[in-house]
């Protein structure tokens, strides 16, 4: 639960950051006040399409069957770790410019004054921020919830980024947008490792990949992963007190992977 | 990317029919009350082996076993299975994540 709190948090108010540059954006245009119905209605046909996602996903988890959904299972968490590759990747690459951009975007669609434009440019912002939050979430078993836990989850979450977005718009000593991205920068590798850890051992279970030695060690004397606090940090960190050597490959190479992938990016 | 691997996926799950679960020693889990019975499981040691395990209770469970490579979920009145790799002797926990307190079990291979 943890995870998928972190998750919503952190995808929010990375959603709010950009609603918030285009609304500040707007609001400075003499032409502006035009704009704001078609900002918030981008922000909803966003929220939207990631709604959509989320349906299509729950009507195909209706019809597979038991063994399908394993493999469907590892699908998820597979892609959920890319995803999240990627956009940590895709931020070190943009962050800096992502205000100019946006504000590019935004600034040809007024000149022409093509209020679709920019509630496309909103739309496809605010909408890949919840479709990967949608995907994350799958990928972390939110999905196997009750539906009010699950809706909790996501009033706390949101609640939580209103909050960090309104202290770090006031900026301050101790937040700053850069601390932000760079805490859950790390907290998302570290995700993606442990779903990676995960897929790795449901392809050990099909038999696609070998245990090699199995286990390397049992560290379960130093942290237990059968305790709640030692499988919280295991599904967060990948962390398994009885690792077997293919996994502890895996794992290794992710970060060695990640590691080379994010001085690349920061050249 | 992710619509390739989704279509993977999925033309996996229609190909492959748990043909890696088939004849294989089974054993029964049930789960009630918050707990998973029985608590202790013994099994042989040094071959793959299957649970099945069956959710009586009222609410969903989560078996779960890191060190087995576990994790299922199951809704109220569900039935399912899993496969456990051949195992060296010695004892292994399990527990249902989602009733942690009283669930703790183990997997006992000889």
């Amino acid at each position: 639960m943890g995870n998928a709190l972190f998750i919503i948090w952190r995808e929010s108010a990375e959603a709010m950051l950009v609603v918030g540059i285009l609304y500040a954006w707007l609001k400075r245009q003499p032409d502006g006040h035009k704009g704001m119905r078609y900002l918030w209605g981008g922000v909803a046909a966003g929220v939207g399409l990631a709604l959509v996602l989320a349906a299509l996903m729950l009507g195909m988890m209706q019809w597979l069957s038991a063994d399908s959904m394993e493999y469907f299972q590892l699908g998820m968490v597979t892609v959920a770790a890319l995803l999240i590759m990627q956009m940590v990747l895709w931020m070190r690459r943009h962050g800096r410019t992502l205000k100019r951009d946006l504000e590019q975007g935004l600034q040809q669609n007024l000149e022409t004054a093509n209020w679709w434009g920019m509630l496309t440019v909103v739309a496809l912002a605010v909408g890949r921020e919840s479709a990967e939050t949608v995907v994350f979430l799958y990928g972390v078993g939110l999905e196997q919830q009750s539906l009010a836990s699950t809706l909790q989850v996501i009033a706390i979450g949101l609640l939580l980024a209103s909050v960090t977005f309104w202290l770090l718009q006031k900026g301050g000593r101790w937040l700053s947008w850069q601390a932000f991205f760079r805490v859950s920068e790390l907290l998302l590798l570290l995700l993606a490792g442990g779903l990676l850890v995960n897929a790795a051992e449901k392809m050990m279970n099909f038999g696609w990949l070998p245990p090699l030695i199995d286990p390397v060690w049992d560290s379960s004397a130093l942290l237990d992963d059968s305790t709640s606090a030692g499988n919280f940090i295991a599904t967060l960190t990948g962390y398994r007190a009885h690792p077997a050597l293919s996994v502890l490959l895996a794992y290794l190479t992710y970060w060695l992977a990640m590691w080379g992938l994010m001085r690349r990016t920061n050249r | 990317m992710s619509h390739l691997s989704l279509m993977l996926v999925m033309l996996c799950s229609l190909l492959g029919q748990a043909a890696w679960a088939e004849a294989l020693p089974t054993f029964k889990m049930i789960a009630r009350n918050g707990k998973l019975e029985p608590s202790t499981l013994s099994v042989p040691a040094g071959q793959r082996f299957k649970i099945e395990i069956e959710n009586q209770s009222n609410s969903a469970i989560e078996f779960e076993s890191l060190q087995l490579r576990q994790e299922k979920v199951l809704a109220p009145g569900a039935k399912s299975f899993v496969v456990i790799h051949p195992l060296k002797p010695g004892s292994y926990k399990f527990f249902d994540e989602y009733h942690p307190a009283t669930s703790q079990g183990q997997i006992v291979a000889k």
